[in-house]
């Protein structure tokens, strides 16, 4: 991974890291890669991939109203936000 | 402090959950190791009240009058909720995690809740936006993560029992480095409903306690089938306590061929064959086992850990909840700053990790390999499994290590989890119990079992605490 590369995933992860402490953040991530790649070493050839331990069948239930008054309790926890909505800075000029 | 003895305390009214939760809080408030983000002295002391002002409605209670300190990670309803971390640092939740709402209903008196690595990432307590927290056998060493606090609370003496959580040993491996018993369930025996997730096909609850009674008994709280995880099994029918009386008979239990060549410190390898030992002793036949594979979980794990992880904090945007970067005119630079300012340097590495395994070009050769590999782990527990009834190992490669420890090795801190990650990995239940002192300080255990295999590890860890004093040693 280069400097450039880095600025990408940067972007894509939503994280700002000054331009200084980029050497040492591609250090640290070369390091960790370099443990991942010993990945590298197994035969994985006709071995189905495993997402989930149990691999369970999925849940489903009625979609149905339920008394929680959700609005007002989930505004309560916003950083900014009026009586009906979440406030955030001006996207459209 | 000692779970049983507290709890026969509390039955035969010689000590009222008040007095045992006053107790409970004093200690806490003389807390010399940074074990908690906060106390709710006067909530506790009011649940007590109303437990001994009700004492036959909860005297029968798995965890009746017992004072708790639940991991950070728990949401619980109107009470701030950190994970460790800025970015929640005054979030409060509007609901209650089922773990927590089932130790309330279980009669236990939530008096703190404790320290943690940043959103449960570290094997050290020291990513914690609060501080590290200290081993209380030596304010020096750190108590091992991301339950640091839980496992240092018991080990502390302020608690009998304390909750954490363990996606790739969170809990097994601070219980070894603090020398307390505890354990990791099946994956899905909990609910994880209200549990901030980190990485959600490994995260799992589970209980901290001198010993595995008291594991018994806060899992038999924690555990219950819920709707609200669509992961949660419904297999919860056993219970734990009473199956420590029961006779598994004489067990055959595989031991690692070659463990001399997994990196463990020789003081852990030496306790390892003293409690080989033991176990030879209470009738059980150990049989060597071929796990060549065991130390490929770790490059599976920071993977798999860190893709999970990138995806599950997205939802940290400074909107709906939680940190936002104040005075910010536009709103990509509002998600930029906030995740910049509110998540601490790991949390960030492992994001930008998990964001590139999962990118287009990288996820056949990070994501899916990574997958594969958890694959060959899997299979390879089912193939053991069939020729033994349980693995057993040591939980740590060192013992409690100092602070800011520098290694010659930058991926060290990572291979702390090396013995810990693969019954994650396969979501097997584990164990880790206090294996002697070496040093003057504690070494850990693991005994793994097959799926759902939680009442024969607490019962042969029961048998093995009934004939050593290992998990009777305090700091």
């Amino acid at each position: 991974m280069d400097k450039i590369e880095l600025k990408n995933l940067l972007f894509l992860a939503r994280i700002g890291i000054e331009d200084r402490e980029h050497p040492k953040i591609l250090e640290k991530l070369k390091n960790t890669f370099d443990l991942i790649d010993e990945m590298n070493e197994l035969n994985l050839d006709n071995i189905e991939p495993l997402n989930n331990p149990l691999e369970l069948n999925n849940v489903s239930r009625e979609d149905s109203n339920n008394d929680r008054n959700a609005k007002k309790n989930f505004l309560k926890g916003s950083p900014e936000s009026d009586e009906d909505y979440f406030i955030v800075p001006k996207i459209i000029e | 402090m000692n779970f049983k003895l507290q709890r026969e305390n509390f039955r035969s009214k010689k000590i009222s959950a008040k007095e045992a939760t006053q107790e409970a809080i004093d200690k806490a408030k003389k807390d010399k190791f940074n074990i908690f983000i906060n106390h709710f002295e006067n909530e506790a002391l009011l649940k007590a009240e109303h437990i001994d002002n009700n004492f036959d409605e909860f005297k029968d209670l798995s965890l009746s009058g017992i004072p708790i300190a639940h991991k950070d990670i728990f949401c619980t309803k109107n009470i701030t909720t950190t994970c460790g971390s800025k970015m929640l640092e005054n979030f409060v939740p509007p609901y209650e995690s089922t773990v927590t709402k089932n130790c309330n209903a279980a009669g236990s008196i939530m008096i703190a809740k404790t320290n943690m690595d940043e959103f449960a990432m570290g094997s050290s307590n020291e990513t914690s936006f609060f501080g590290p927290v200290s081993n209380p056998w030596g304010k020096d060493l750190v108590p091992g993560g991301s339950s640091g606090g839980s496992a240092a609370c018991v080990a502390a003496n302020i608690t009998s029992i304390s909750t954490g959580t363990d996606t790739g040993g969170s809990i097994r491996q601070p219980a070894a480095l603090c020398g307390v018993t505890g354990m990791k369930p099946t994956y899905g025996l909990v609910s994880r409903w209200g549990m901030i997730a980190f990485c959600s096909s490994m995260d799992q609850a589970g209980p901290f306690a001198k010993d595995a009674f008291g594991c018994a008994a806060l899992l038999d709280a924690m555990a219950s089938y819920d709707i609200k995880d669509s992961t949660c099994s419904k297999r919860k029918e056993i219970c734990f306590e009473k199956s420590l009386n029961k006779n598994f008979g004489n067990l055959k239990i595989g031991v690692i061929k070659n463990i001399d060549n997994l990196g463990i410190n020789k003081d852990i390898l030496n306790a390892y064959e003293n409690s080989k030992i033991v176990l030879q002793g209470l009738g059980h036949q150990l049989s060597e086992i071929d796990f060549s594979e065991l130390s490929s979980g770790i490059c599976s794990y920071y993977v798999i850990a860190p893709a999970e992880c990138s995806s599950n904090l997205s939802r940290f945007d400074g909107i709906k909840f939680g940190y936002r970067s104040k005075d910010q005119k536009d709103i990509s630079n509002l998600y930029m700053q906030t995740r910049s300012e509110g998540f601490g340097d790991e949390v960030k590495k492992r994001i930008l990790i998990g964001t590139h395994v999962l990118s287009a070009g990288f996820y056949d050769a990070y994501y899916l390999k990574a997958q594969k590999v958890r694959r060959i782990i899997k299979n390879k527990f089912e193939e053991i499994f069939k020729e033994v009834d349980l693995i057993f190992m040591p939980t740590t490669l060192d013992q409690a290590f100092e602070k800011n420890r520098e290694s010659s090795d930058p991926n060290r801190m990572y291979k702390e989890d090396l013995l810990t990650i693969p019954a994650n990995l396969a979501g097997l239940p584990a164990i880790s119990f206090p294996n002697g002192l070496k040093n003057n300080l504690p070494t850990g255990g693991q005994l793994i079992a097959n799926y759902f295999g939680e009442d024969l590890l607490l019962n042969i860890t029961n048998k093995i605490q009934e004939v050593t004093d290992w998990h009777k040693m305090i700091p």
